[in-house]
């Protein structure tokens, strides 16, 4: 019987996910497009380019952290559970080929933990604690 | 020959080719495509400096619209601190001649009268001219201070252009905003 109904099932949440995916793009153009540009790509070198840069990042905790301690991040109008989300779409959207076999995304509690930790001096923590040149400058 | 005969001389020979000129274009070209050849080159270079080159942003969707873009109050300016490209030369949405877009923004939201929808407005700063000084608004719904420099309108956004002097700003919808922000 549910077999009968699942493909009617799937048509039907199909739309849901999209609206959903749209607000995510959404909040990712309201929170970072100014500077970031719509595909991620950036101004070098004064704004960093997400584009296939930030993937070896999810691998370690240090540095799931450190893509939520950035200034502009940390300090966006996105509540927490928005913020990951938009987060996570950006490692997906823009960093598919860099991400690790298994990429877990980031979860809400990893945002809200990480969020209240400023970080004073984001190239200084960069250059000496994370992953040296696989990270862009 | 004296200094004034010379002159004389060079002005008959110049007077002489010019009419020789004009009558071989009379006998040749009629008067009506004459005029119509100056008139696209004197309309051509005209319309030169108002080519989009490096001025217009992507094609905005269909967006209904409502207002006076010369004015403060037309609804894509909510959050607008500058002056209007639309009374220097330029469009709501396009840079005047002459002036580059910023390709860094800060982006806003605004609710559109028509619809009563929320559209996610970039506002692009116009940059490499001297400032415009028509239009000036102070609009600041949502405006953070500039310790949130990506929320501030006060900011000149002049980053990633040739130039870092302000013209002016315009008002780009990116599209719209998500339902619960």
């Amino acid at each position: 019987m549910i077999r009968d109904f699942l493909p009617l099932l799937l048509l039907a949440a199909l739309p849901l996910s999209a609206a959903a995916d749209d607000d995510v793009r959404a909040n990712y153009l309201l929170a970072c497009r100014g500077c970031h540009l719509a595909d991620g790509s950036g101004v070098p070198p004064e704004v960093p380019s997400l584009r296939n840069t930030l993937g070896p990042l999810t691998a370690t905790a240090e540095g799931r952290d450190y893509l939520v301690r950035v200034p502009a991040v940390l300090q966006s109008r996105l509540s927490d559970v928005k913020l990951a989300e938009v987060l996570n779409w950006v490692l997906t959207e823009f960093n598919a080929d860099t991400l690790p076999r298994d990429f877990k995304p980031l979860t809400v509690s990893e945002v809200t933990a990480a969020r209240t930790q400023v970080l004073a001096d984001p190239i200084g923590y960069r250059r000496a604690r994370l992953f040296g040149k696989s990270v862009a400058e | 020959m004296t200094r004034s005969n010379l002159i004389d001389k060079g002005y008959y020979w110049l007077d002489e080719k010019a009419r020789d000129g004009v009558r071989l274009m009379a006998q040749r070209i009629s008067r009506r495509s004459f005029l119509g050849r100056l008139g696209a080159m004197l309309a051509g270079a005209a319309m030169l400096p108002l080519l989009p080159v490096a001025r217009s942003f992507a094609q905005e969707s269909a967006v209904k619209e409502i207002g006076d873009p010369k004015t403060c109050e037309y609804w894509r300016y909510c959050a607008l601190g500058g002056t209007l490209c639309a009374c220097c030369g330029g469009t709501h949405n396009s840079c005047p001649p002459g002036a580059e877009p910023s390709p860094i923004t800060w982006v806003g939201t605004c609710r559109n009268p028509v619809d009563d929808k929320d559209y996610l407005i970039s506002y692009n700063d116009c940059c490499g001219k001297a400032v415009c000084a028509r239009c000036g608004c102070g609009n600041s719904e949502r405006d953070r201070p500039v310790y949130y420099p990506t929320n501030s309108n006060s900011i000149l956004w002049c980053f990633g252009t040739e130039h870092r002097s302000y013209h002016c700003t315009v008002a780009v919808v990116l599209g719209e905003a998500a339902d619960s922000q």
